[in-house]
């Protein structure tokens, strides 16, 4: 699926967030949406799945703008979006089985023994099956983001956005994640929307990146065109950065 | 001046939050009749909530009904009355004082615990991620705790009104020799059904005032572990205040329609 943003606008009590944003992605390809903390980028994704309402614009997931739906056409189209937060957000006061079971028990017909074969097939996939007992309290930063990538893969949805997936994390855990993002692209062929201040997950996983400044992208191009970029606001983020 | 400031904003929050939590019930009587039922999850939290309170109403009743017994009787015996006090026990606990009792040791206990969950569950983004599961978390987490607390306090008020009657009975036999079957009929004499219809239908109303209240701020916790905190403490106090006022209008109420 196809994921088409037009013309998006927000602001909060006048502070302007989005001003205008345009993108498209290209069906199985993975955008990064750069930026310094802070400057909209999670307001942007929780805009394209109305965790946010936006004030006014377009945003196309495939052919239907999701800004059209009411609330029962708009849970259908969610089916088909994952979403990683920046805290994972695991339900704390269930299993990482039940995190998993979750969204199966309630969007599938699958009996209880596929429910399990799933889970356990999403947690090798994310190297985690030995915590499928465990309690989200008992995981660490890392392992609660492989838990919550799991959790959001695990209806095989057609988009995927990820929030800051490498916030809080080391660097060695952080390129752990950037792969796993990367092979999970690989795996599911998903239309995939990264949104981070980490230039180590956005070069390892980026097919275009986005840099965005003052409500509005100020870069739009390949990582390549990006590195190579004469744009000062460009080369101070990348000089901060990397 | 400080001080009118502070009441005129204390008194707009107050509003403010009553509001609220008239638009919480009524978009809870308009989902509670939809499916999924998430009957797993109400009966789950019915044994949490009975768990979590079970000893503390416990111990709470018993004295009740040990302090009132202790209290009443001198007062009776001046009068040649003391064959009264097992139905005077009774008759104060099961109409006003185990409700009530009962009512505000669950508030303290369950409507803090619902308002520091959902609220942690708000800032954690836990609700965000229901959300954009296609999971609509009113019906999830808060539908089914007030369920839960809205039949877990009758039950819970039952049960106190028997351990309260129990310590009446303890006391009773401080001054008196009264066997248990004696005891218990001279209850009976005094008894009647009304005194069950006063007591024990207002405890499904205060069963959901916890939990609605503790829900509502829960779920709209914001400022993260500030806002949880408060949540958790304002459930409380906000819903004591709300059964005490109720409590009075339906104890109006019921003896209008029920005249002694």
């Amino acid at each position: 699926m196809k994921v088409k943003v037009e013309n998006l606008n927000k602001s909060f009590n006048g502070l302007i967030v989005l001003d205008g944003i345009n993108f498209e992605v290209e069906e199985g390809s993975t955008a990064v949406v750069l930026g310094r903390s802070g400057i909209g980028k999670s307001v942007l994704l929780k805009c394209i799945v109305r965790l946010i309402e936006p004030d006014s614009g377009k945003v196309f997931i495939g052919d239907v703008n999701v800004l059209d739906l009411n609330e029962q056409q708009l849970n259908e189209m969610r089916k088909n979006i994952g979403f990683l937060f920046q805290s994972s957000a695991l339900y704390d006061s269930m299993t990482v089985r039940e995190n998993l079971a979750f969204p199966l028990k309630r969007h599938t017909d699958l009996s209880e023994k596929e429910i399990e074969e799933n889970i356990k097939e999403m947690l090798a996939l994310v190297g985690l099956l030995e915590a499928i007992d465990k309690m989200p309290s008992e995981l660490s930063g890392g392992m609660k983001k492989r838990i919550g990538l799991a959790r959001s893969l695990i209806l095989k949805p057609k988009v995927m956005l990820y929030d800051e997936p490498t916030t809080g994390l080391d660097p060695v855990t952080s390129k752990e994640i950037s792969k796993l993002i990367l092979d999970m692209q690989k795996q599911f062929k998903m239309t995939s929307i990264v949104v981070t201040h980490d230039m180590v997950v956005a070069s390892s996983v980026a097919d275009n990146i986005f840099l965005l400044e003052n409500g509005n992208f100020v870069f739009k191009g390949t990582p390549e065109e990006f590195m190579q970029s004469d744009l000062q606001i460009v080369k101070n983020f990348l000089s901060q950065k990397l | 001046m400080k001080i009118i400031s502070i009441i005129t904003e204390s008194t707009n929050r107050f509003f403010e939050t009553i509001g609220g939590l008239m638009n919480f019930s009524i978009r809870f009587f308009a989902e509670v009749f939809r499916s999924p039922y998430e009957i797993e999850e109400i009966k789950k939290h019915m044994d949490e909530l009975g768990v979590k309170t079970l000893l503390i109403v416990s111990i709470t009743g018993f004295i009740i009904g040990l302090v009132l017994g202790m209290q009443t009787q001198p007062v009776l015996a001046r009068f040649g009355a003391e064959l009264f006090l097992p139905g005077t026990i009774a008759l104060s606990v099961i109409r006003e004082l185990g409700p009530v009792i009962t009512a505000l040791i669950f508030a303290g206990r369950v409507a803090s615990g619902i308002g520091a969950e959902l609220g942690s569950m708000r800032v954690t983004e836990q609700i965000d991620a229901m959300v954009v599961s296609a999971v609509d978390p009113f019906r999830f987490l808060v539908v089914t705790r007030v369920l839960a607390t809205t039949l877990m306090l009758p039950l819970l008020t039952i049960y106190v009104d028997f351990i309260a009657i129990i310590g009446g009975f303890v006391a009773v036999n401080i001054t008196q020799n009264m066997t248990f079957p004696y005891y218990i009929s001279l209850i009976l004499d005094v008894l009647t059904f009304t005194d069950f219809i006063q007591g024990i239908p207002k405890t499904f109303v205060f069963g959901f005032v916890i939990g609605i209240v503790g829900s509502y701020l829960g779920f709209n916790a914001t400022k993260g572990t500030e806002g949880v905190g408060r949540a958790s403490t304002t459930s409380v106090v906000i819903s004591s205040i709300l059964i005490i006022l109720i409590d009075m209008v339906i104890v109006r109420l019921t003896l209008m329609i029920f005249p002694e």
